[in-house]
């Protein structure tokens, strides 16, 4: 069977495991599940603004806006579940367009320390403006309008195959050669007739609103939040580590590196789970073995092993920006 | 006269673009030799080559009979190679004098900076008026008789120069040819690869024209500037009324054995 | 009581130690041109290790330094020959997410080692103060400060007038012209980013006894530098010690001048960020680059 054509049927079995484990696993899957689903959109989406050469720093903030928005519309306004994941979108992708905006061609590093300002920024207005937010001392979702654990679970899968599916739409339109060109170098795309704003507030407006809707979905499962939660760096650590163990700006990529981190989280939390610390350590030294021995994850393991380079659309070869003096 | 650098069969460029075919070429001690040919013809490649700045996939460098190939590029100064580079490259936020005490950063060259120095700022006037000035902020030209200044701070054998007149008014290319002149008869030989072929040819002994990636012709400046090659490619034709040729470096000197006003 | 004389003094004295803070840090990116995003660990390290040596044998912070500060530059150097040499010519987001990684790591195994909880050093002078007139002097700040603004003015010293100073200064200026000079340019990024951590680990040990020393302080502190160093544009050290002056009279008016105005203040630097990256991308005393 063609690599290609393997690898379909394979999503499509992980769809259809996905979407019924809430239904038919024990709770403790269902648990691990949901927080597989959760990491696979953030990681497809910072995946697919790193595949535009945008590389985020401060994804937790989207993920931190999301779960600030939903709580406040459950707490203030009454609105219910599905509706409030709505608006923790509406409320990602405003702040991806004011990000994408404020920086305007700004590339790499620069780009990378806005979105750093811009998370840390958004934790610190969580914790100064408490009337909104409950400040530090956080705040508890309305139970009363829980829609049930399994309403949450399913929203999360859903998430994940909806991600998975635009993410792969995407990679087949010819939007994927605009931001494989931007990647590559954002001027010269230009003369390819290729508007790099318009492109660049879309790609992090999109990348945004699905972060968001992580966190929106995250904080009906958890049912509490503050700063700390809503904005940690776990989750912008996490939003990399997937895409780049998975292989990064490849389609199979994030959904890979997901499973493969959460495995590994699983197995650290099983053995080592009573030490603090050994996580994000463990985490951090997997993140720094892929960069300097796997630059291309575990899909470029794949691609090796089969010969024929598979055709994931957004897998190349292409050099991303470099510093140049 | 002995072979002071030779560069044989080099095949270099970047990435997935080969700009250097198969070139050879020779520079003997006391010549002055230039390297001529078209934007893009690899000229800047093949000084890049030649100081170590950009690995060769096939050819072999050699200076002084030996090879140079394994040698490191910033190891190349000390053997008593020095380049003038394309754009000048000096160090912008860094005066002129600090810029020139950097040029002799060289163990070979450090010991007898102060003397050095003093040479190079008799050489070049403009700049011992500009010692504490930051050379970002100074011209094209004034920039141009730095990064020669510089260069030639490391004592070296063999000097070699980057297009020197590129955005240069005419005015200055003969201040600039005049300096190098002078620096030949002290001793230092010279390449230079030039796009002005005609203050290229009215200095040098021997030139060599790179087109396609490899030397198209070579013999003596005289040889060349009546090649058909060179007549053709690069000295534009001349106009039927007098008075409108193109960028005339000759003041400073025709042929070499003819001296130089 | 007027607030003014307490205000300024306490931005002199905060701008000396941001200065030392930010240098350190713009040293190595200035040269090699990778963001360390480790450096807020480095600093943690050396108040770690001013916290270790003070409550174990009683060394008081300021008399280990240089030997805090030499381990700080052996580990640096062998931290950029192991992983950050591999990266140089990486592109942008391999250099970004491994230092990002490597300041994990070590945050971490300190979160292990020494757990969460917060130290702090308490020399003798770090509980004294002066008064003059109507402002508080705290020594530990001025002494923080003073040692600060001393290595500083080292470092700016050597740079300007030792051969190895000028080489680290045109490397970061052009470092093909610096190799045809005959400067090995990779032993300078390796020397620039081992001072660069040797100063980090300064930085540590001077505010070892000023604020409260946890795994966790490094990464707010770096963000201070990153912010310093964006404001004042890359190749001025002029423009960092006034972004480290500007930050810290911010910062400090914030928490004098507005109401719960301390909490604010952790803000202020994302915002300096934020509005120089819209106004002024290269900075106020940078050059613009290609």
């Amino acid at each position: 069977m063609r690599p290609e054509l393997f690898l379909r049927w394979a999503g499509f079995v992980l769809a259809v495991a996905v979407l019924a484990v809430p239904f038919i696993g024990s709770p403790s899957l269902a648990d691990l599940t949901f927080r597989t689903c959760t990491l696979a959109i953030i990681a497809i989406s910072w995946n697919m603004m790193a595949g535009a050469g945008l590389i985020s720093l401060g994804h937790s903030g989207f993920w931190g806006v999301g779960s600030y928005v939903a709580i406040l519309c459950a707490n203030h306004f009454g609105i219910p579940f599905l509706p409030s994941l709505l608006f923790g979108m509406l409320g990602g992708a405003m702040i991806g367009a004011g990000l994408a905006l404020i920086t305007g061609r700004l590339r790499g590093i620069y780009f990378a320390v806005a979105t750093l300002a811009m998370s840390e920024g958004l934790r610190v207005m969580a914790v100064m403006l408490p009337d909104l937010t409950g400040g530090a001392q956080g705040a508890y979702l309305d139970s009363a309008l829980f829609p049930g654990a399994l309403a949450v679970n399913i929203a999360a899968g859903c998430g994940a195959v909806l991600a998975a599916c635009f993410s792969w739409y995407v990679s087949r339109t010819r939007y994927h050669y605009a931001f494989r060109a931007m990647r590559a170098n954002e001027r010269a795309s230009q003369m390819l007739g290729i508007h790099p704003m318009l492109y660049r507030v879309s790609i992090v407006i999109v990348s945004g609103a699905m972060a968001s809707y992580a966190g929106a979905v995250s904080v009906w499962y958890g049912g509490y939040l503050d700063p700390g939660v809503a904005f940690n760096l776990h989750i912008t650590l996490m939003a990399q580590i997937a895409p780049i163990l998975g292989g990064i700006y490849t389609l199979a990529g994030p959904i890979l590196g997901t499973l493969a981190a959460a495995g590994l989280g699983e197995v650290t939390r099983q053995w080592l789970g009573h030490v603090e610390g050994v996580s994000l350590l463990v985490f951090g030294m997997t993140l720094a073995i892929c960069v300097l021995y796997l630059p291309k994850g575990i899909q470029g393991g794949i691609d090796r092993l089969f010969r024929s380079v598979v055709k994931a659309p957004l897998a190349d070869d292409s050099t991303p920006t470099r510093t140049t003096r | 006269m002995s072979e002071l650098l030779s560069l044989s069969n080099i095949r270099a460029g970047y990435g997935e673009s080969v700009v250097l075919q198969d070139l050879s070429l020779v520079v003997r001690e006391g010549e002055m030799v230039c390297l001529i040919g078209a934007n893009g013809a690899g000229k800047t490649t093949t000084t890049r080559v030649l100081t170590g700045l950009l690995k060769p996939w096939g050819g072999q460098v050699a200076f002084a009979g030996t090879p140079i190939d394994k040698v490191a590029a910033h190891h190349r100064v000390e053997l008593g190679v020095s380049l003038a580079p394309e754009g000048r490259q000096v160090f912008p936020n860094l005066t002129v004098d600090e810029n020139l005490l950097l040029g002799s950063y060289s163990r070979r060259a450090r010991p007898q900076r102060k003397r050095t120095l003093a040479d190079v700022y008799e050489l070049f006037p403009i700049l011992a008026s500009r010692r504490m000035q930051k050379a970002g902020l100074m011209s094209g030209g004034e920039q141009q008789m730095l990064a020669i200044a510089r260069a030639l701070m490391a004592r070296p054998k063999l000097l070699v120069l980057d297009e020197p007149s590129l955005g240069l008014a005419p005015k200055i290319i003969v201040d600039v040819y005049r300096a190098i002149v002078q620096t030949a008869e002290q001793g230092v030989s010279i390449l230079f690869v030039e796009q002005n072929v005609r203050a290229a040819l009215s200095i040098a002994h021997r030139g060599y024209v790179l087109a396609n990636g490899r030397i198209a012709f070579a013999g003596s400046a005289a040889e060349l500037r009546n090649s058909k090659l060179v007549q053709e490619s690069f000295l534009a034709p001349r106009r039927t009324h007098q008075g409108s040729a193109p960028i005339k470096a000759a003041p400073i000197g025709t042929q070499r054995e003819g001296g130089f006003a | 009581m007027n607030l003014l004389p307490q205000f300024l003094i306490d931005s002199i004295l905060l701008g000396g130690l941001y200065t030392l803070m930010a240098i350190g840090f713009a040293l190595a990116f200035g040269v090699t041109r990778i963001i360390n995003f480790a450096h807020g660990e480095f600093i943690m390290l050396g108040a770690y290790a001013a916290f270790w040596l003070f409550t174990g044998w009683g060394l008081d912070p300021l008399v280990v330094m240089p030997a805090v500060i030499v381990l700080g530059f052996a580990c640096g150097w062998l931290l950029f020959k192991a992983f950050i040499e591999r990266v140089l010519a990486a592109p942008n987001i391999n250099q970004i997410l491994l230092t990002f990684a490597i300041g994990l790591v070590i945050q971490h195994i300190a979160v292990i080692l020494w757990s969460g909880d917060s130290r702090s050093t308490t020399p003798e002078y770090a509980l004294k103060a002066l008064t003059i007139g109507d402002a508080f002097i705290p020594y530990g700040r001025l002494v923080g400060c003073g040692v600060a603004v001393l290595l500083v003015a080292m470092l700016i010293a050597w740079l300007k007038w030792t051969e190895d100073g000028r080489a680290v200064r045109a490397v970061a200026q052009n470092s093909d012209a610096a190799t045809l000079m005959g400067i090995n340019v990779k032993g300078i990024y390796a020397l620039s980013f081992a001072l660069s951590s040797a100063l980090g680990v300064a930085t540590g040990v001077v505010v070892s006894f000023i604020i409260t020393v946890t795994p966790f302080m490094g990464f707010p502190m770096l963000v201070k530098a990153v912010a310093i160093v964006i404001v004042a544009g890359m190749g001025s050290i002029v423009g960092m010690v006034v972004g480290a002056f500007v930050l810290a009279f911010a910062e400090t008016g914030f928490a004098y001048y507005v109401t719960e105005g301390s909490g604010w203040a952790e803000g202020v630097a994302f915002v300096l960020i934020t509005a120089i990256l819209i106004i002024r991308p290269y900075g106020l005393f940078g050059d613009a680059e290609a």
